[in-house]
């Protein structure tokens, strides 16, 4: 069956050179509502499994062609509705919140730091509760390396979220589109501790700081 | 609260370079979460995830496979 995929919203005033076509080759289509303009395709669904990795890697390509002009506010490859009527009655039931965390989030771009410890086996002569005391240790540790990096960030950071994550910390950052090197600088500074890794990546679209109503926004009934 | 799919437990290989599972990370779990009866038929989910779990799977193997590699280098090294 066709169902209608939609990449990303963006606002129409955006300078944005738009993709041809995205996920499984298929066209890109644009709908204009209001202020709003939303990329979309239609795909074959379900997906092929095996096509997964594919069609993960080309519906970022859409997304990340316009997010480099312009702020946008992603969907996420496995929502998909029935046509286009269903997407366009889903933008018009929340076209306020779109524009408005369009424009809050206009200049700000999100980076992703995560500190955290490749799990071990334990050593067989090893206790249960001496492993359980060593990886507590290193969860205190990974706070307390959160928190530094926290603080070198300083003025960079517009506004942060940490999440824990089964075996360290994940810190969503958002930042000033452009203050992506001081960003970088500012967390390499922080030496990482012994034990601990850490990755950061990024600017990724704001998708972490979007409001509660687009995390979780209703759809319209249809009868 | 901890998550069910972790890009960061398989580590990576370069700062600046997008890996695989960090794309396959946001571009389903990161962006607008859609709820409602129209949007989705609950069959397919099901294959999709159904098939997502095996891609995770090969990527995480790959990845550690890639780690194993590496380690074996760096073994090799003088």
């Amino acid at each position: 069956m066709i169902r209608v995929l939609p990449y990303c919203a963006f606002l129409a005033d955006s300078r944005v050179e738009l993709p041809q076509f995205g996920v499984d080759g298929r066209e890109v289509k644009i709908l204009e509502h209001g202020e709003l303009r939303v990329l979309w395709s239609e795909v074959k669904w379900p997906y092929d499994p095996q096509a997964m990795q594919r069609h993960a890697v080309e519906f970022h390509d859409v997304v990340r062609q316009v997010f480099l002009k312009a702020a946008v506010i992603p969907f996420r490859l496995l929502s998909v509705f029935e046509n286009e009527a269903s997407l366009s009655a889903f933008m018009s039931a929340n076209e306020a919140y779109f524009v408005s965390d369009l424009k809050r989030l206009a200049s700000a771009v999100q980076m992703e730091c995560v500190i955290y410890f490749v799990a071990g086996r334990p050593q067989p002569a090893e206790s249960g509760t001496a492993y359980l005391r060593e990886k507590a240790g290193l969860l205190q540790r990974i706070r307390k390396s959160a928190e530094e990096v926290t603080h070198a960030l300083g003025s960079v950071t517009q506004d942060l979220r940490v999440r824990e994550v089964r075996n360290g910390v994940r810190m969503f950052v958002l930042i000033e589109r452009g203050q992506e090197k001081p960003f970088k600088a500012a967390v390499e500074a922080v030496s990482v501790p012994e034990a601990l890794s850490r990755r950061t990546s990024g600017p990724w679209p704001a998708a972490e700081f979007l409001c509660e109503e687009l995390r979780a926004p209703q759809a319209p009934s249809v009868k | 609260m901890p998550t069910d799919f972790e890009p960061i437990t398989l580590g990576g290989t370069g700062e600046e370079e997008v890996s695989l599972l960090e794309i396959l990370d946001h571009v389903l779990n990161g962006g607008v979460v859609i709820h409602g009866s129209l949007v989705i038929s609950l069959a397919g989910v099901d294959m999709v995830y159904l098939g997502l779990n095996v891609i995770l799977t090969s990527v995480e193997t790959a990845l550690r496979n890639l780690q194993l590699a590496e380690t074996i280098e760096r073994r090799e090294l003088p």
